[in-house]
């Protein structure tokens, strides 16, 4: 109950902050009223989805500062576990996602438990290999598909415990209610035991050891809580695309966009993902549709993407978000 | 005999490794920054022998010179553009620039000679083969391993026989100290940089004789690197050597055992993988690698 209250006080925050968060609460609620077209929808699912992603590496990579490059085999995990339970026993999702959700944390552990002796570059890297590895093997494992991957069984009836719908607007609403139990859960995490230490652990690592934090173990938790939320998105994404293959869910592009997108926004503060993922998800799509049709255009979408992503490295290692703070400081 | 022979290929491969691993373990030596974007000098090396040969029909061998220039320039301009300004902020924020760097240059490389997959099929060296006894070479992979090896003695003996070379390396050992004796630190960076992607650009006009070149190679190769220099020890150079020569082995010595043993599932879809996981077991059981001194 405490923690609850805790989660869903924003009192902390700026008066700015909180009125900004009501205007695009409102926003999100009537966002499929005000006329938006199929296309736009598509971009508000995507947007949603990739701000809980971005939450969760967000745990690990913002609070805790440390480069996590391997967040795709979570999604792999998440949508894979759903799909395949769908397709050989017909298990609803309501009971295959908190399955995968257990099967990627269990995996977050054993991963976690040799990958958190390593830090900074060494660290990056790893992660990379244990992703590519995950996504190697799925390529070729025929059981599940290989490379060509798996299509879910096409319900005719919409039909709410398998997650299929007719309507895009259903699953809208769905990935809404997960980015808000999202949200919250991070406003706790934020002010939880676990997120005062890791930003411990963030600044000075042997400070940290020596108050008796023991930042392995801290580390793990806070690795297998980004695996959580991100294998509940890939839960979503199996089910929201009803097809689903190695490429589009563990490829490591998924991954660096997971962790860029938090990055970009701000690591280590609430907004910061959310705030990189509505300018990177709208930037990518709709840059996608109007440059990368034309001919002779390929690749300029990624190009200002990257380069975006070289500008706030270099200048703004914060994000937009601490563009933003640095504005606020200069203004009082 | 089929493992003589790809104990064979692995090493001539293996060399190559070395080679484009070389300059991803000098940058990392010298500031400690580790290269993502190291791939993309490749991809770019590789695309600067093909146009080379394409448009003005020289041969792949002799454009060689072309790539190692081309991998240098752009090493500098990315060190004098952009690298300098990431030094100022945290470590993560340098690998996410880098890692912007790999995206940029990959799209970049797209949006200019587009995703297609380019290969030579002209030149000297390509189609022709060598046989020694029951072995079988390429001529190409063959160059490329000799080449590579020329290459590293050269870089080896800059690096350890000439002073620019030597100031090179009091850099990597001790920052402050070496410009305490009147060494700069940002020249010596540059010229990291400059070998680091000389090298690389060279490595990848090698590599074009026998490789398809297109906008998204460098990934691969670029974790070949990492799994190279973490076994080296990062900023070892003498490792990076023999740890390139055992990655390359292993990678091919790896499906003919699978071969052998009739198992499908270490077939050759798996040599890339095997490299990955030998990253993940080196840095976790020996975080300093085979010759490593730097943690």
């Amino acid at each position: 109950m405490e923690k609850l209250k805790d989660a869903l006080n924003f009192s902390d925050f700026s008066k700015a902050e909180r009125i900004g968060l009501i205007i695009f609460s409102v926003f999100l609620l009537t966002f499929p009223w005000i006329g938006a077209g199929s296309f736009t929808t598509t971009v508000m699912i995507q947007f949603l989805l990739f701000s809980l992603f971005g939450m969760g590496w967000n745990t690990i990579g913002g609070y805790g500062g440390q480069v996590e490059l391997g967040k795709a085999q979570y999604v792999g995990i998440g949508s894979y576990t759903v799909a395949l339970m769908m397709v050989w026993w017909k298990v609803p999702f309501w009971v295959s996602m908190p399955i995968g959700i257990l099967i990627a944390v269990g995996y977050s552990f054993i991963i976690g438990y040799p990958l958190f002796r390593l830090k900074g570059h060494y660290f990056a890297i790893a992660t990379i290999c244990t992703s590519l590895v995950l996504k190697d093997i799925f390529d070729n494992w025929n059981l599940v598909g290989a490379a060509k991957g798996i299509e879910l069984p096409i319900h005719d009836h919409p039909d709410f415990l398998y997650m299929q719908f007719k309507s895009d607007t259903y699953y809208y609403y769905f990935i809404m209610a997960l980015f808000y139990i999202g949200l919250f859960y991070m406003n706790w995490f934020r002010k939880s035991k676990l997120g005062y230490q890791l930003r411990m652990i963030k600044d000075d690592e042997n400070a940290a050891e020596s108050l008796g934090i023991d930042i392995r173990w801290c580390k793990i938790k806070a690795y297998s809580i980004a695996s959580a939320f991100v294998a509940v998105g890939g839960g979503f994404m199996a089910v929201y695309n009803l097809y689903i293959d190695p490429a589009s869910t563990m490829e490591l592009s998924l991954s660096i966009k997971i962790a860029l997108m938090a990055m970009l926004g701000g690591a280590a503060s609430l907004w910061g993902p959310i705030i990189g993922a509505a300018f990177l998800v709208p930037l990518d799509r709709f840059l996608g549709s109007w440059l990368g049709g034309q001919k002779g255009l390929t690749g300029i979408d990624f190009m200002i993407y990257a380069g975006l992503i070289m500008i706030v490295s270099a200048y703004q290692p914060r994000g937009i978000w601490g563009i933003i703070e640095q504005f606020r400081k200069r203004g009082h | 005999m089929l493992i003589a022979d790809a104990l064979l290929q692995g090493i001539l491969m293996g060399l190559l490794f070395a080679l484009v691993s070389l300059g991803l373990t000098v940058i990392f030596g010298v500031m400690d920054i580790v290269n993502f974007a190291h791939g993309e000098f490749l991809m770019l090396g590789m695309y600067s022998v093909y146009w080379a040969n394409f448009f003005f029909h020289i041969d792949p061998l002799i454009a060689l010179p072309v790539s190692a220039v081309v991998g240098a320039l752009l090493g500098l301009a990315s060190y004098y553009w952009f690298i300098k300004y990431l030094l100022r902020g945290p470590a993560i924020a340098q690998l996410f620039g880098t890692f912007g760097l790999m995206l940029f240059l990959q799209y970049f490389a797209m949006f200019l000679f587009s995703a297609d997959y380019r290969m030579i099929d002209k030149g000297l060296l390509v189609g022709k083969s060598l046989s020694v006894g029951p072995f079988i070479f390429d001529w190409t992979k063959l160059a490329a391993g000799i080449l590579s090896l020329v290459a590293f003695a050269v870089v080896y003996y800059f690096l350890h026989k000439t002073k620019t070379g030597k100031a090179l390396q009091a850099t990597s050992l001790n920052k402050e100290a070496a410009s305490y004796m009147g060494i700069r630190t940002d020249r010596m960076n540059a010229i990291a940089w400059a070998i680091g992607g000389g090298t690389v650009g060279m490595a990848g006009g090698l590599l074009v004789n026998f490789y398809y070149a297109y906008p998204m190679v460098g990934i691969l190769f670029v974790m070949i690197a990492f799994a190279c220099v973490a076994l080296g020890g990062f900023g070892s150079i003498k490792g990076v050597f023999f740890a390139g020569l055992l990655v390359g082995i292993l990678e091919m010595i790896f499906p003919v055992f699978g071969h052998l043993i009739g198992s499908d599932f270490l077939g050759p879809h798996f040599k890339f993988t095997v490299v990955y996981l030998a990253y993940f077991i080196i840095v976790v059981v020996r975080p300093q690698g085979l010759f490593g001194w730097k943690n």
